[in-house]
């Protein structure tokens, strides 16, 4: 593989979705460092997608996450599943793999969806066997995100943030910092974001998103369907005056606008990161 | 063996989920924002057969087509209620579904509906494949003789339907006029292959065509998957031709 330009700190992407593979295949010049592919999207394919993941593979970093992990399952990862990843990953060489903290239901009923764990020394002890096994498998570090959730359990004896860096310190692994996730959550459940934000050890950060909820009135819904919102960007600004480093990506999954509507957000992340390290006077 | 809280607590959201709010679960957590405990479950309940009914809906959009949304929904929601996911992967999602069509009232007013379904599944699969390296024509015509075991390669499907559907495959999106009967009317064999490149193509073949790329694909002889189709000569001359300008074939052994 050609080596395609280096991972910088605190390089700015976007999310690779099949909808922008004819504005990219052009190889036109972007405002975006990297791309980031779901993978599950790639790793059962042998046809169009991978084809154009590997030739975005030649001029961008790319991050491989996924969503069907389901690194909180009291059964443990698939082997198929690790066995596909690693397959995908060996051949793309991305500079990180992540996927979420969170279980995806059961191997015999998969319910496709992030679904929350209570913040218990059981779940951390669960997540932490499954990391070790996920990590022995694909051969590298994985980076675990924060969802967005619309409960709480009763059984949680910590907040929400506590439980995310006890998982990454017990599992030695890393946390994909999702800003939108923490503030949707933060909204839900009635606490302050900001101090979600401060609480996580910068050393742990290996990446940030940055999404757009939907206000459905009676909670916040983690849809992807929009730009972030004010309040997000706010707390973005918070969160990379800590993280100098990570590298940021913008998600976004549904009502995809085009090509250059989603490298404009990506423009205004970078836009921040720079006010807050580069404008500033000392 | 006795179940851990953990693994009660996740049996009892996945039954919440595919099935119906589990109270145990509903007295073991709060609701999100102004949500009852209730309600909260029910985000994630709902959640669930909109994403399989998308995932539905992607593989098997030119049903969709043809169904129309009320009818497609309904179905969607009758074959979720059924069939759990068992893959990792949601766009693996839907297998079976041709048969689940077929079966219900509709099947009447749309009977190769689920022929549809089947091709769209085929080309989904092969949607997948990686693009085999066929031999060249003079390559292949200088090494079979009617001995020879010609393998077809990997991204090569065939298939027998009743009725056919492929025209109603490829009809244009935006083309809303009612399908006539004859549109349907008749069996359809068809091959749909990748040429060296993803880009997928389709030739319909006759009865005997089809017989000897099926015999091939099970590995007869040339010369006895040609016979036992009874494919004339020119016949078999056609169908070779065609077969090494679509770069079917990718080894010949023997012969
Ligand atoms: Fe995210």
């Amino acid at each position: 593989m050609k080596t395609a330009p280096g991972v910088r700190a605190g390089m700015t992407g976007v999310g690779l979705r099949s909808v922008h593979y004819p504005d990219l295949l052009g190889r036109p010049s972007t405002a975006v460092d990297w791309f980031e592919a779901i993978s599950e999207n790639y790793m059962d394919s042998e046809g169009r997608p991978l084809e154009v993941l590997l030739k975005i593979r030649e001029d961008y970093p790319v991050a491989l996450h996924g969503v069907s992990l389901s690194v909180g399952g009291v059964e443990g990862p698939r082997s198929d599943y690790l066995r596909r990843l690693r397959r995908l990953a060996d051949r793309v060489d991305p500079f990180l793999v992540s996927d979420h903290l969170c279980f995806t239901g059961a191997h015999a009923s998969n319910v496709h969806d992030l679904l929350p764990l209570p913040y218990t020394e059981e779940a951390i002890v669960t997540v932490a066997r499954n990391v070790a096994i996920a990590q022995d498998a694909l051969g590298r570090r994985l980076a675990l995100e924060n969802v967005s959730s619309y409960l709480s359990y009763r059984e949680s004896v910590m907040t929400e943030w506590e439980f995310l860096i006890a998982v990454a310190r017990r599992a030695d692994c890393r946390i994909l910092l999702d800003v939108n996730n923490a503030y949707v959550s933060a909204r839900n459940h009635g606490f302050a974001a900001e101090d979600y934000i401060d609480a996580v050890p910068a050393e742990l950060v290996a990446q940030i998103h940055l999404g757009g909820y939907s206000d459905m009135g009676t909670f916040l819904f983690d849809t992807h369907s929009r730009a972030p919102t004010p309040p997000v960007w706010e707390l973005y600004r918070r969160a990379v005056r800590r993280l100098p480093d990570a590298p940021t990506l913008i998600e976004w999954d549904a009502d995809i606008p085009e090509w250059a509507g989603l490298e404009a957000q990506a423009v205004q992340a970078r836009a921040i990161r720079r006010e807050e390290h580069e404008l500033k006077p000392a | 063996m006795s179940s851990s809280p953990l693994e009660r607590l996740q049996r009892r959201f996945v039954r919440s989920v595919t099935f119906a709010a589990d109270a145990d679960l509903i007295a073991a957590v709060t609701g999100g924002g102004r949500l009852s405990a209730a309600e909260a479950i029910g985000v994630y309940r709902d959640a669930y057969p909109a994403r399989l009914t998308e995932a539905l809906g992607e593989t098997y959009e030119a049903c969709w087509r043809v169904l129309g949304d009320e009818e497609f929904f309904a179905a969607a929601r009758d074959f979720i209620a059924r069939a759990p996911s068992r893959s990792y992967n949601m766009s693996d999602y839907g297998e079976g579904f041709p048969e689940f069509l077929e079966s219900r009232p509709h099947a009447e007013d749309a009977p190769f509906i689920g022929d549809l379904a089947r091709l769209e599944w085929a080309f989904l699969r092969l949607f997948h494949t990686r693009a085999h390296e066929g031999l060249e024509p003079a390559a292949l015509a200088a090494a079979a003789g009617s001995e020879s075991i010609l393998r077809l390669g990997a991204a090569c499907v065939l298939l027998s339907l009743k009725h056919s559907v492929y025209g109603i495959w490829k009809r244009d999106r935006a083309d809303d006029t009612p399908l006539e009967p004859t549109e349907w009317d008749g069996a359809q064999r068809l091959v749909l292959y990748k040429r060296g490149t993803n880009q997928i193509f389709a030739r319909e073949l006759s009865v005997p065509e089809h017989a000897a790329l099926t015999a091939l694909a099970q590995g007869r002889p040339l010369g006895a998957a040609l016979d036992t189709a009874g494919l004339d000569e020119d016949g078999a001359r056609e169908l070779f031709a065609f077969a090494a300008d679509a770069r079917l074939i990718v080894a010949v052994v023997g012969g």
